[in-house]
């Protein structure tokens, strides 16, 4: 990258917080709309009812004004709104919201985004273990037959069961794919199911949570995969950064439908009977090219 | 700039008995909504019990805006609610007798 358009980056309030590689391939502040963000809906033929009930369970992500009963409106990093993605009232529940794009150089891409998470605030209590996780993921094609279907995840777990543990792990395994309704051409598999997290080594964390369910602070991530190998490269959360060699994506073989596919999801699971909240401010996704 | 417009799911296939509401969503953002109410299949016993739509100041606790619309009474039948200048959240709720039920598909037509 030349330093004039470094200096160009750095000069701009609005990029300026991100450190893009050469080419961005989508700058997304929420302050301008959902710029593409929907509901990850899960897969189905001929019926509703034909969808694995983990997918049925999401919901549509929402502009938020981060607003509280007891302190009014929080605002996003530097606007009023953010993407809230947001669980139902029930443990273990989740939702995810989802970008669907296609890549057109198989190269290194780089994921960064603002964010922040907090429990619905429906007790006068600290509540720091009641959101379980917030994550993201890339659900990735090869573009040649006979290639793979790449799905790299990563999340902070934050609490299980009550315990505060606050790391972050990443998945290679997903659920049996099955096949959906009679005409063999859809089928469904749950990547994002309980089991089979594994802890990044050195991968524990400790975030600013702050001093009530009600006041939030933005968190930095960055998280650098390569389109060529389909091999993630690194990952950083605020001071920290994490090295990923030891880790790896979910891999099967290709689907015939996805060839190309960038999908960048969010998602938040709640370890409480109570709504999980996880808001981005501001996401930019950048490439080598 | 164009103005924003958005349409948001809030229930899919979901079944209402009893009490039944849908999730919480926040648009505050917009100026105007509709929502639309569609049976998936064919409803059982709801007579003509109707739908209210509720707002809230903090996304929590529920309070009857005065508008309300009727539960569709026959499979795929839609009806609807125009709404305005309702605050920071939306909700769909309903009370329906025992042994009454609905597949729901309710959806959320906002500008801003």
């Amino acid at each position: 990258m030349s330093e004039m358009l470094r200096d160009l980056r750095l000069a701009d309030p609005a990029m300026s917080r991100f450190d893009p590689m050469r080419r961005i391939i989508c700058f997304d502040d929420f302050d301008r709309g959902f710029c593409g963000w929907t509901q990850l809906v899960g897969n189905y033929e001929h019926s509703l009812d034909t969808m694995n009930p983990s997918y049925q369970q999401h919901t549509q992500p929402q502009l938020s004004s981060v607003t509280h009963w007891d302190n009014g409106t929080h605002g996003g990093w530097d606007g009023t709104y953010a993407l809230k993605i947001q669980t139902r009232p029930r443990k273990g529940a989740r939702n995810v919201a989802i970008k669907r794009l296609t890549f057109r150089k198989p190269c290194p891409i780089r994921l960064e985004f603002y964010f922040t998470f907090k429990p619905e605030a429906t007790e006068l209590r600290l509540s720091e273990t009641d959101v379980r996780s917030v994550g993201f993921l890339y659900d990735l094609q090869d573009p040649h037959e006979g290639g793979k279907r790449i799905m790299p995840h990563l999340r902070f777990l934050n609490a299980i069961d009550g315990a505060h543990v606050q790391k972050w792990q990443f998945k290679r395994v997903t659920t049996e794919v099955k096949p959906l309704g009679t005409e063999g051409k859809t089928v469904t598999h749950d990547h994002l199911a309980p089991d089979g997290w594994e802890d990044l080594p050195g991968g524990h964390q400790k975030l600013c949570y702050n001093e009530i369910p009600t006041k939030v602070n933005w968190h930095y991530c960055r998280f650098d995969f390569d389109l060529a190998a389909m091999r993630m490269i690194d990952f950083q959360c605020n001071d920290r950064v994490y090295d990923l060699s030891g880790a790896g994506p979910i891999v099967m073989p290709a689907m015939r439908n996805l060839w190309c596919m960038l999908n960048i999801a969010f998602f938040a699971e709640t370890d409480a009977d109570k709504r999980a909240l996880s808001y981005i401010d501001s996401v930019c996704i950048s490439g080598d090219f | 700039m164009l103005p924003h417009n958005a349409t948001a799911v809030i229930a899919r296939n979901e079944v209402w008995t009893g009490k039944a509401a849908s999730e919480p969503y926040e648009c505050g953002w917009a100026r105007e909504a509709i929502v639309f109410l569609r049976a998936l299949d064919t409803p059982r016993g709801i007579g003509r019990t109707k739908a209210r739509i509720e707002i809230s100041p903090d996304g929590i606790r529920w309070v009857p805006s005065g508008t309300t619309l009727a539960l569709p009474a026959r499979r795929d039948q839609i009806t609807l609610a125009r709404l305005a200048h309702f605050g920071n959240w939306l909700r769909i709720a309903a009370d329906l007798p025992k042994g009454a039920s609905v597949k729901i598909l309710a959806t959320i037509h906002l500008k801003a």
